[in-house]
């Protein structure tokens, strides 16, 4: 414990020093407007900006681009709240409370509990990341090939239990991404796998280029100017602060939704978005008075506010600790990392403590600025839900083909981003979610890796995942996994309309 | 029989494992004990496929085909269309001519603006993430053939 102190102290000397500081800022300042705008989510703001990062150096690339990730979250209540659109799915639940309270004249407590709720969340969730990351790590020490590949079957068949769409479309989005990430050359034959003669394609298809296409560009398509609102109501600063009742109604949801957010955010899947829906439902259940969810109720705000910030820091934990992403976000930040020579996994915390710790400290800094930046400048934030869609999307656009040129240069990278557009809008019109896709294309090569070098390690002998005496680890993750995959074709027999299948007509409505 | 959005996807995603297949004809497969470069995409294919059939068997819970809301088609063609033509001339003509070009295309093309207003907009913005970019981040941006 006194080592982890000492730690977060360097990460502190690190996080304090004054250009840190200002990258700190940028992300929290950025993140909260790309939490705004409908149309950009978090994945294609981060992907998009990506590029803004390659002058400096990881610590201030990693702690900008998290800066965006969990700016973004708080970001993503302002127009729920006040134009009753998520800027970002994470916030559909916060749509219908906060919205209500907006209504009754109390849209400016809305926003004050939102974010003091993501604030103690979000605090909430670095404290338990400083903690137990280290450890975390240390334990990871032990994988081998045929643990790491246990690990990822066992990521894949998480993200299919917690799906918001079926187990089959999203096992069917993850066999896709796994597929793609076999392009390029076979680093253990020298075979070039479908990269027809272009030689880009021979290093594979980059993150950047899926995520921003998909996410980014495919949102864009499906989102004509004449569909975005602009009519919005500018909350006055001495209404900002809540009631006595407010706070106290607001205390044990912030808890609860706290908790439930980190655990959440630690599976693989859309952490972010399943927690705010199950703190939701949670906070309905326990409350006294039930009928009032949906028309105003300040645990509707406190509870899923919180969760989905606190799943945004516990998503950081396998990403740093074991360097497998839970979704798409994590896959892109694990992407900035490697982009600056920094390889996230249980050998970070040794061999870049700056970064680690500089990150971890970081946190704690940005939680604090995006209170002081949410709730004194609401009103400036709400001013740019005024400008015209019409006149944001074309900008949107340039920073997308600039982002994604800029990682390599390349403009096959551009024409992938372009069909990945085109994919992403045929996705969602066909009702698929593209994160298990992109989820696919990160792990497809560290999954083929392990699951080879494995097999040349028994001689071939699948077994070596179900040795009780020598791979212990191996075959508790894939216990685990076989139990989940049972426990959803249970489910899908049964038909049951469970939490999750709500959660994808909330997420159908959303898209519509 | 009425043709679903299950159908539609299902078949697109079995004729997509089928051009895998087709296309990895030449990979080694190795054998199941000491796979080589050709066994994971044949492997994924296989479950993209079959995963494909489940969602077409279950098709009839899905919307049918024409009742998905297109409305936004010519929007999205438009926008895709004059990406792609910056895209191809973005090396030749640089950073600053293509990307004011696009966002002024988008603007009068797409969205009806008044090309006066679309003309400063589209320039000025271009300008600005031209300074972002090359000066304030010392990130270099595509300069084209122009120069510039």
């Amino acid at each position: 414990m006194e080592a982890t102190f000492d730690s977060l102290f360097l990460g502190f000397s690190v996080a304090l020093r004054f250009d840190v500081l200002w990258y700190a800022f940028l992300g929290c300042l950025v993140g909260t407007l790309v939490g705004m705008l409908p149309g950009i989510g978090p994945l294609a703001g981060i992907s998009i900006l990506l590029p803004l990062t390659f002058g400096l150096d990881a610590t201030k690339a990693i702690v900008m681009l998290a800066g965006i990730y969990y700016g973004s979250q708080y970001g993503g209540s302002t127009t729920s709240i006040l134009l009753r659109i998520p800027g970002e799915a994470a916030s559909v639940m916060t749509c219908i409370d906060g919205n209500a309270m907006a209504k009754k004249g109390r849209a400016g407590a809305a926003l004050c509990i939102a974010a003091v709720g993501s604030f103690i969340a979000g605090t909430f969730g670095v404290i338990v990341l400083t903690l137990i990351a280290p450890p975390v790590a240390a334990f990871a020490l032990r994988f081998g090939p045929p643990e790491y590949t246990a690990l990822l079957t066992l990521g894949l068949i998480f993200l299919a239990y917690m799906s918001t769409t079926s187990l089959v479309r999203t096992l069917l989005m993850a066999a896709l991404g796994l597929l793609l990430g076999t392009i390029g050359i076979d680093v253990m034959t020298g075979h070039f796998r479908f990269s027809f003669n272009i030689a880009e394609l021979g290093d594979g298809i980059g993150i950047v280029p899926v995520a921003v296409g998909l996410f980014g560009l495919g949102e864009l398509l499906a989102t004509p100017s004449h569909q975005v609102k602009g009519d919005v109501t500018r909350p006055r600063l001495r209404e900002l602060l809540p009631t006595r009742k407010e706070w106290h109604e607001s205390a044990m949801p912030i808890a609860r939704g706290s908790v439930l957010g980190f655990v959440v955010g630690i599976i693989p899947g859309s952490a972010h978005i399943i927690s705010s829906f199950l703190s939701y439902a949670v906070e309905r259940r326990v409350s006294k008075h039930p009928e009032e969810f949906g028309k105003g109720a300040v645990a509707g705000v406190a509870g899923p506010e919180s969760a989905n910030n606190a799943a945004s820091t516990g998503a950081f934990v396998p990403m740093l600790a074991l360097g497998i992403p839970t979704g798409p976000v994590t896959a892109v930040l694990m992407a900035a990392l490697l982009i600056h020579g920094v390889p996230p996994g249980p050998t970070l915390v040794n061999d870049h403590p700056n970064v680690f710790w500089g990150f971890v400290a970081s946190m704690y800094v940005g939680n604090l600025m995006l209170l002081a930046l949410n709730l004194p400048l609401v009103g400036l934030f709400v001013n740019l839900l005024r400008i015209p869609y019409a006149y944001l999307y074309p900008l949107i656009i340039m920073f997308c083909v600039i982002g994604v040129y800029e990682v390599n240069h390349s403009i096959v990278d551009v024409w992938i981003m372009l069909i990945m557009g085109v994919v992403g809008y045929g996705l969602k019109k066909f009702g698929f979610d593209p994160a298990p896709l992109v989820l696919g294309l990160v792990i497809a090569p560290i999954f083929e890796m392990s699951l080879r070098q494995s097999l040349i390690m028994s001689g071939g002998n699948y077994m070596i995942f179900l040795d009780y005496q020598q791979r212990p680890i191996a075959l508790g993750l894939l216990a685990t996994s076989a139990i989940l995959l049972l426990l959803s074709v249970i489910s899908s027999i049964l038909r049951q309309r469970d939490w999750r299948a709500k959660l994808a007509q909330a997420e159908a409505v959303e898209r519509q | 029989m009425m043709i679903r959005a299950d159908h539609v996807a299902g078949g697109a995603f079995i004729a997509l494992g089928v051009a895998v297949f087709a296309l990895s004809g030449d990979l080694p497969f190795g054998t199941i004990s000491a796979p080589s470069a050709g066994m994971m995409p044949k492997l994924m294919a296989g479950l993209m496929m079959a995963f494909a059939v489940i969602v077409m068997s279950g098709a009839r819970s899905s919307q049918a085909v024409t009742e998905i809301d297109w409305s936004d088609r010519w929007h999205a063609i438009l926008v895709i269309v004059i990406t792609a033509i910056a895209v191809v001339f973005y090396q030749t003509l640089g950073f600053l001519i293509t990307m004011s070009l696009l966002v002024f295309a988008l603007l009068v093309v797409v969205e009806r603006r008044n090309p006066l207003r679309a003309t400063a907009y589209s320039i000025a913005l271009t300008l600005f993430a031209y300074w972002l970019f090359s000066k304030a981040l010392k990130s270099p941006l595509e300069r084209g053939l122009l120069w510039f």
